[in-house]
């Protein structure tokens, strides 16, 4: 397993688009994804599990993958996030 | 065979074709424990459930995004994971399992404070029905995949629903619930749809399929006719296409009653569509253009050159007086981008012209958006909901304002435009008399007013039978304003429902009233009531 710590930039948050975004992308990994949201551990693939996080803007979360293509899906998953999922 | 009479007809018709029951079926799960040989089964059950419900949104994404939405919902991992553990683990059954887990995710979207997000959690209820719809084998109705005429049959329509409605399957609508002025009796009129509102216990007498005849001139449901009933109602409706005919043959003739008094027939509209769809009739102008739809259907506060753009297609289309309502909002009329705190009484509370003179900058907006377009027609300023010659004044002076910067910026505008006002509450009819002497014109709005003046909610089902403007309270209401206007030599229109109420024509003409504006579909028969009338 591989993992690294990450801040939400969004404005509103990880809600509608960005949530929508990130767990298309999470989806496409082979290995699993796992957000650490403070005690919650999240599905990252879960658009359900993603949105009832309500994980606010500027909150530090740390991503989790674990599986054969770890090292790249955590780099993906990194960049995607730092880049503003879309917004 | 079954005879059923109605008394509210919300749109005028007749309609002969089979019944389209548009009700939810019974979705709540027949829930039950299964041994561990039968759970392999409930499984792909579910699973089958779940692939066709995302074959169908996939198919529905196409056209529009919010299913795309909803696909992935329908897709999510943790909530096929969810329903499995309960039917791996727990030995329920597919329906009872998926309830359970729909309802959890719902309760948590439910319990947040974002409204966004509450939202989603009326999404989640969504896909459950569509898959325990799938797990039981029954099929929920949808207006939009009509293919066949048909007469719609439901407990009441709301806007989601009748965006779908299209006028060439959809011959006749009942419902259970609502009143004339309801949602559904609006759109139904506009679009020429038979229609008969509030018949209670309807649904229970109706069969899917079965055919009906309603006769929504007088009022009348045939369930199940014989061959004499349906012989006679294929006449009627020949017999009412016929009158359609001679109708549209009045439409040359100004409205001038029987002993000569020429009185204004104008319409009201939402849109420069219903301008169009309202010029074929005749028209006299517009007597209220509703400017709050420009404000609800939208993202943001119009800007003003939004609002010329608008405005000034409308003059352009139509060379008589079109009549500018303010923004009308508030009380049941709400916008998607900004929050109305809530109230205990709405429809006492911030609406209207009391959110324009507190949100100053807004009206101006829109008053000079009004001002710019005045140049192309004969364009009317009317003002919402006044109960004082302050707020009048108020309201006039910021005209004035804006007149004067858009002198300052060499903007022509007309300089005549006319700025009158609504009577619709109780006060601004007792102080009639001194708003004579500085409104310019006076249009009563008979839907506010006649709730007002009787204290009774119109939307209130219990007491629907009391809302009624032939009241002597609003009769009376209506002669005292049509008389102090003349005393000033102002004109007095009327812009409610009751100004298309051809039962409503006669009175209205015995007291007095200049102009009656109505929805176009009740322009024809106030037409030809007006023709026919004259008793000296």
């Amino acid at each position: 397993m591989v993992s690294q710590k990450v801040t939400i930039k969004n404005p509103s948050g990880l809600h509608a688009r960005p949530a929508s975004i990130l767990t298309q992308t999470a989806g496409k990994c082979k290995s699993d994804v796992i957000i650490i949201y403070g005690e919650k551990k999240i599905q990252a693939k879960s658009i359900l599990n993603i949105m009832a996080a309500a994980i606010k803007s500027g909150s530090e979360i740390e991503l989790q993958c674990s599986g054969e293509t770890e090292e790249q899906d955590l780099k993906t998953m990194i960049e995607l996030i730092e880049s503003g999922l879309g917004e | 065979m079954e005879q059923i009479y109605v008394d509210k007809t919300a749109s005028r018709g007749i309609a002969v074709a089979p019944v389209y029951l548009y009700q939810e079926p019974d979705l709540s799960p027949v829930g039950e424990l299964v041994s561990e040989e039968q759970s392999a089964a409930e499984l792909e059950k579910f699973n089958r459930a779940r692939e066709n419900v995302q074959k169908e949104l996939e198919h529905l994404a196409q056209e529009n995004e919010i299913f795309a939405a909803h696909l992935e919902i329908a897709s999510d991992i943790v909530l096929k994971e969810g329903v499995e553990a309960k039917i791996s683990g727990e030995k329920k059954n597919a329906q009872l399992a998926l309830w359970e887990t729909i309802e959890e995710f719902a309760a948590i979207f439910a319990s947040m404070d974002d409204a966004y997000m509450k939202e989603r959690g009326a999404d989640v209820k969504d896909i459950g029905k569509r898959m325990m719809a799938e797990l039981k084998g029954v099929k929920r109705p949808d207006l939009g995949r009509l293919e066949t005429e048909v007469i719609v049959a439901a407990r009441d329509l709301y806007p989601s629903d009748t965006v779908k409605l299209k006028s060439e399957f959809v011959k006749g609508i009942i419902t259970e619930e609502g009143g004339v002025t309801s949602h559904v009796s609006i759109i139904a009129k506009s679009m020429n749809i038979p229609t008969l509102v509030g018949v209670r216990g309807i649904l229970d007498k109706l069969t899917d399929g079965g055919t009906v005849c309603m006769d929504a001139e007088n009022g009348v449901i045939v369930i199940e006719p014989d061959e004499a009933a349906l012989a006679e109602y294929e006449e009627k409706k020949k017999a009412c296409e016929k009158e359609r005919a001679y109708l549209e043959s009045l439409r040359s003739k100004p409205a001038v009653t029987k002993h000569g008094k020429r009185v204004f027939l104008c319409a009201n509209v939402g849109n420069a569509e219903d301008i169009r769809h309202a010029l074929a009739m005749n028209i006299d102008g517009v007597g209220l253009f509703r400017s709050e739809l420009l404000y609800m259907d939208n993202t943001h506060f119009p800007t003003e050159e939004e609002q010329y753009q608008v405005y000034k297609e409308a003059a352009e289309l139509i060379p008589q007086e079109l009549t500018i309502r303010t923004l009308d909002i508030g009380g049941d009329k709400e916008l998607p981008y900004f929050e109305f705190e809530k109230e205990e009484n709405p429809f006492l509370g911030w609406r209207a012209i009391r959110i324009s003179l507190d949100m100053k900058e807004m009206f101006k907006e829109q008053l000079r958006a009004i001002l710019r377009a005045s140049v192309y027609g004969h364009v009317r300023i009317m003002f919402p909901m006044i109960i004082s010659l302050e707020e009048l004044r108020d309201a006039k002076e910021l005209v004035e304002e804006c007149k004067r910067e858009l002198d300052a910026e060499g903007i022509s505008y007309d300089k005549n435009i006319e700025t009158g006002m609504m009577i619709e509450t109780p006060a601004s009819v007792l102080l009639a008399e001194e708003f004579a002497k500085e409104a310019d014109f006076f249009s009563i709005g008979t839907n506010d007013l006649t709730q007002y003046l009787l204290a009774v909610d119109r939307g209130n089902k219990k007491i629907a039978e009391k809302y009624d403007y032939f009241h002597p309270a609003v009769v009376r209401a209506i002669g005292k304003v049509i008389d102090a206007g003349h005393k000033e030599n102002i004109k007095v229109g009327m812009c409610g429902e009751m100004a298309g109420d051809k039962k409503a024509t006669p009175v209205l003409l015995e007291l007095g009233l200049d102009e009656f504006s109505m929805s176009a579909g009740s322009i024809d028969y106030v037409r030809k009531q007006i023709l026919g009338t004259g008793f000296f």
